[in-house]
């Protein structure tokens, strides 16, 4: 499991009314890329009494994850983000990670024994983590929390994600292209706003390259289980498509896939490497430079709570090196799409957009506005399965 | 032809009783220490620090407990009922129900004093799992179905129904505003309805873990002073004098599994009153408590009394191992030390029960079905372990 959830959310708490959170964005800047808040912060509801430096030795950086640091994916990168900020920082950071934690009562025992060891900031990157964190934030104001894919903020607890749906549509222009029958299929976690979006950006980019291409969803209702994923790869594949993307945590349905010798599309993390043969691309977040600018701020007493919603134009998130199967003239498509989404000048959640009964959910020209896209709830048309799991 | 084969004893020495867990800790500790050493890690300061961050550090001892609460629970499920040799696979999913009918009525009484909040939660997450058990029970009676194989389904089965609860469904435990909008999420109990955290000496005790040591001395005087426990010791041990004697096995079954789920229920009671405060379907199913309520039956004997220690122990543990890892320590070499404790202390008991005996083969397999518990138990352990005390022996 994982990690979860959602999303950035904490634009969209803003935009929802839901948290003092102190953003004024109200939807996503054209471009996909909502940054409702710099990294170095513009948030109103935080000042940096946490983090301060104790004592003369390393600052002290810990990171609770929720699957191991080798699962090929989602912890797998945010790892790598936890040793780029290390590699930059140097000596003057001490960074450490608890592995395999599981939400619930051993989150908060995992963070209190991260604070026991002086410990100054607290990175959780699952969405199930979201309550241990705010309880732990409220009693230990003089660390500062920091939580991936959650909405809650406080004084003390802020909340970052990526805006993976933008680049979900270019591996899905990726997989449309590559796919010869226009059947794909998609390996999803859980039947929530944030997997969905990404599998209508995934169903929509692969339409541009493959007009009526349809996605197929097999839902596992686990962030991370290689076993629920590649059964589900084998599902799709037994009902006929020619190929996957995926929105789980492991390279599982790689596997599936590579086996089968269909394309596949991954996500987190760079797997060009390991899956030569079949490799697309994959949407990744860029969790180091944050990380860095995060722990820097902290030291330096400048940290400040609140929400942040990154996307391509600030490579937030990104693609992976493209496989050989990928070929020049979907590269350039996809190229000038993502051009599009840095300078602002395309965005792909705009209408007309269709649901799964072919009735007009969005009319033509108008851009789903945040609050809609971060509680999206329906499956655009071309996508097969329920958006309820 | 020579063979080698495991006899029961016939008599255990209470020398050996206690000589052989002490041995076997002592060989996983040595054996871990080579696997320490091996991988670079100093031995002795691993050990304090187990030591300390697990049990004697008063900070972190709090959050032992909160770690062998529902273990301690789910211990006593697997204990009720194996000490009758019925195996409850199934503490998992009669927790999950438990959670789930006490989240129900901690939802609908928020605005009632805590006392019968917390009460009524506890009835009601012992009523589920009862009855998630006895489904069990009733397979078993009726069309003799196994209940291993059936407790272990109805754990799958629970897990889909509370994940159905929240993630697919619009059900009454299921939050729809505010974030739960964002994401499926069980609604959150009020204040009111959240267990009280009573300090002893310093330290917050979870109110679930006082109830659950009051039903291990419960449980433990009524398995050894009633009649009821006299029963079920008899159907144990000694079906057949059970069935001379009147003794009504089916009524008697019925009755463990439900007191066996009824635990079960009242730790998936405590998980939502003491600590999580809403259905959270997830991270039950991460958890595993029911499973490695089995581990912590067997290292306490089935003794009610020593899984109380036993759940303290396995919470320790857990939260040691948490202290332990990092990126010099993976999570593995913790998984991997704990496992050896486990694996040592579980197979001297095995060696305490029984003796290994090598003889030839020819006419010798009449001699293997050695009389069944004619030890005498002992005060400091009433109880057998289950697969032990009903398993045939044979060479």
């Amino acid at each position: 499991m994982k990690r979860t959830a959602h999303i950035g959310a904490v634009t969209i708490a803003a935009a929802l009314g839901l948290a003092a959170c102190g953003s004024s964005t109200t939807k996503p800047a054209a471009g996909g890329s909502t940054t409702t808040q710099k990294p170095s912060g513009s948030s109103d509801n935080g000042s940096a009494t946490c983090g301060k430096p104790s004592g003369s030795g390393a600052y002290k950086v810990a990171f609770v994850y929720v699957g191991t640091v080798n699962d090929g994916g989602w912890t797998t990168a945010h790892d790598k983000g936890r040793q780029f900020a290390q590699t930059n920082l140097g000596d003057k950071v001490k960074t450490t990670y608890k592995a395999t934690v599981k939400e619930g009562p051993e989150a908060a025992a995992a963070i209190e024994s991260l604070i026991a060891d002086g410990n100054r900031m607290i990175f959780a990157t699952s969405f199930g983590f979201q309550d241990s964190m705010e309880t732990e934030a409220k009693k230990h104001p003089e660390v500062c929390f920091e939580q991936a894919t959650g909405f809650k903020t406080s004084a003390n607890f802020a909340e970052y994600f990526g805006a993976a749906e933008d680049t979900d549509y270019l591996t899905g222009m990726a997989a449309g292209a590559a796919s010869k029958n226009g059947k794909l299929g998609f390996v999803a976690p859980f039947p929530i706003p944030e997997v969905i979006r990404e599998i209508n950006s995934f169903a929509l980019g692969a339409q541009t390259t493959h007009p009526g291409a349809t996605v197929q969803v097999a839902w596992t209702k686990s962030w991370f289980d290689p076993t629920k994923e590649r059964q589900a790869a084998e599902g799709l594949v037994a009902a006929g498509v020619d190929a996957l993307g995926q929105g789980q945590d492991s390279p599982a349905t790689g596997e599936v896939a590579k086996a089968k010798k269909l394309p596949w599309a991954g996500y987190d993390t760079d797997q060009s490497a390991n899956f030569p043969d079949n490799w697309l691309t994959a949407t990744v977040y860029n969790w180091g430079p944050y990380y860095q600018s995060r722990i820097a701020a902290a030291m330096a007493g400048t940290w400040k709570s609140g929400s942040y919603y990154g996307g391509p134009k600030d490579d937030f998130v990104g693609l992976a090196p493209f496989g050989k199967l990928v070929d020049q003239k979907t590269k350039d498509a996809i190229a000038s799409k993502l051009a599009g989404f840095k300078d602002g000048s395309f965005y792909h959640l705009t209408g007309p957009l269709k649901d799964q009964s072919g009735a007009e959910k969005v009319a033509a020209g108008k851009a789903l506005e945040l609050k809609d896209i971060l509680s999206m709830d329906w499956f655009v048309e071309g996508v097969k399965g329920s958006p309820k799991g | 032809m020579r063979s080698i084969a495991f006899e029961r004893r016939t008599n255990t020495p209470k020398w050996l009783r206690i000589a052989v867990p002490m041995f076997g800790i002592a060989i996983a500790l040595v054996l871990g220490a080579m696997l320490l050493a091996w991988t670079g890690h100093a031995t002795t300061g691993t050990y304090r620090q187990i030591l300390h961050r697990g049990f004697t550090d008063p900070g972190t001892f709090a959050t032992t407990l909160v770690a062998a609460t529902p273990l301690l629970f789910t211990g006593l499920t697997a204990a009720i009922a194996y000490r009758m040799g019925v195996f409850n696979i199934g503490g998992e999913g009669q927790l999950f129900i438990g959670a789930m009918f006490a989240s129900f009525v901690g939802l609908g009484l928020g605005s009632a004093p805590t006392v019968v909040v917390v009460a009524s939660m506890i009835l009601a997450g012992a009523v589920g799992g009862s009855l998630w058990a006895s489904i069990a029970a009733v397979l078993r009676d009726r069309f003799r179905c196994n209940e291993i194989i059936t407790t272990l389904m109805l754990n799958y089965l629970a897990g889909i129904l509370i994940q159905y609860l929240i993630f697919s469904s619009h059900s009454y435990w299921r939050e729809l505003t505010g974030t739960g909008a964002l994401f499926p999420q069980g609604r959150m109990l009020s204040e009111r309805a959240q267990w009280p955290n009573p300090h002893i000496g310093g330290t917050p005790v979870p109110f679930g873990f006082i109830v659950g040591i009051s039903f291990a001395v419960l449980i433990f005087v009524l398995l050894r002073s009633t009649r009821f426990g006299y029963r079920v010791r008899v159907i144990a041990d000694a079906p057949a004098a059970a069935k001379y004697a009147g003794i009504n096995a089916r009524r008697t079954t019925f009755a463990v599994l439900a007191l066996s789920g009824a635990m079960a229920g009242i730790g998936g009671a405590s998980d939502v009153g003491d600590f999580r405060h809403t259905l959270d379907p997830k991270g039950l199913q991460q958890a595993g408590y029911g499973y490695t309520g089995i581990v912590v039956a067997a290292l306490g004997r089935l003794n009610p009394i020593a899984v109380v220690f036993v759940a303290i122990l396995m919470g320790g543990l857990n939260t040691a191992g948490l202290a332990l890892q990092g990126p010099d320590f993976p999570a593995g070499l913790v998984g991997t030390l704990q496992g050896l404790l486990l694996f040592c202390t579980l197979g001297g008991e095995g060696l305490a029960r029984y003796r290994i005996v090598i003889r030839r083969r020819a006419g010798s397999a009449s001699r293997s079905a050695a009389p069944r518990s004619s030890s005498p138990r002992s005060a400091a352990s009433p109880t057998e372990a289950p697969g032990l005390a009903t398993g045939e022996v044979g060479g």
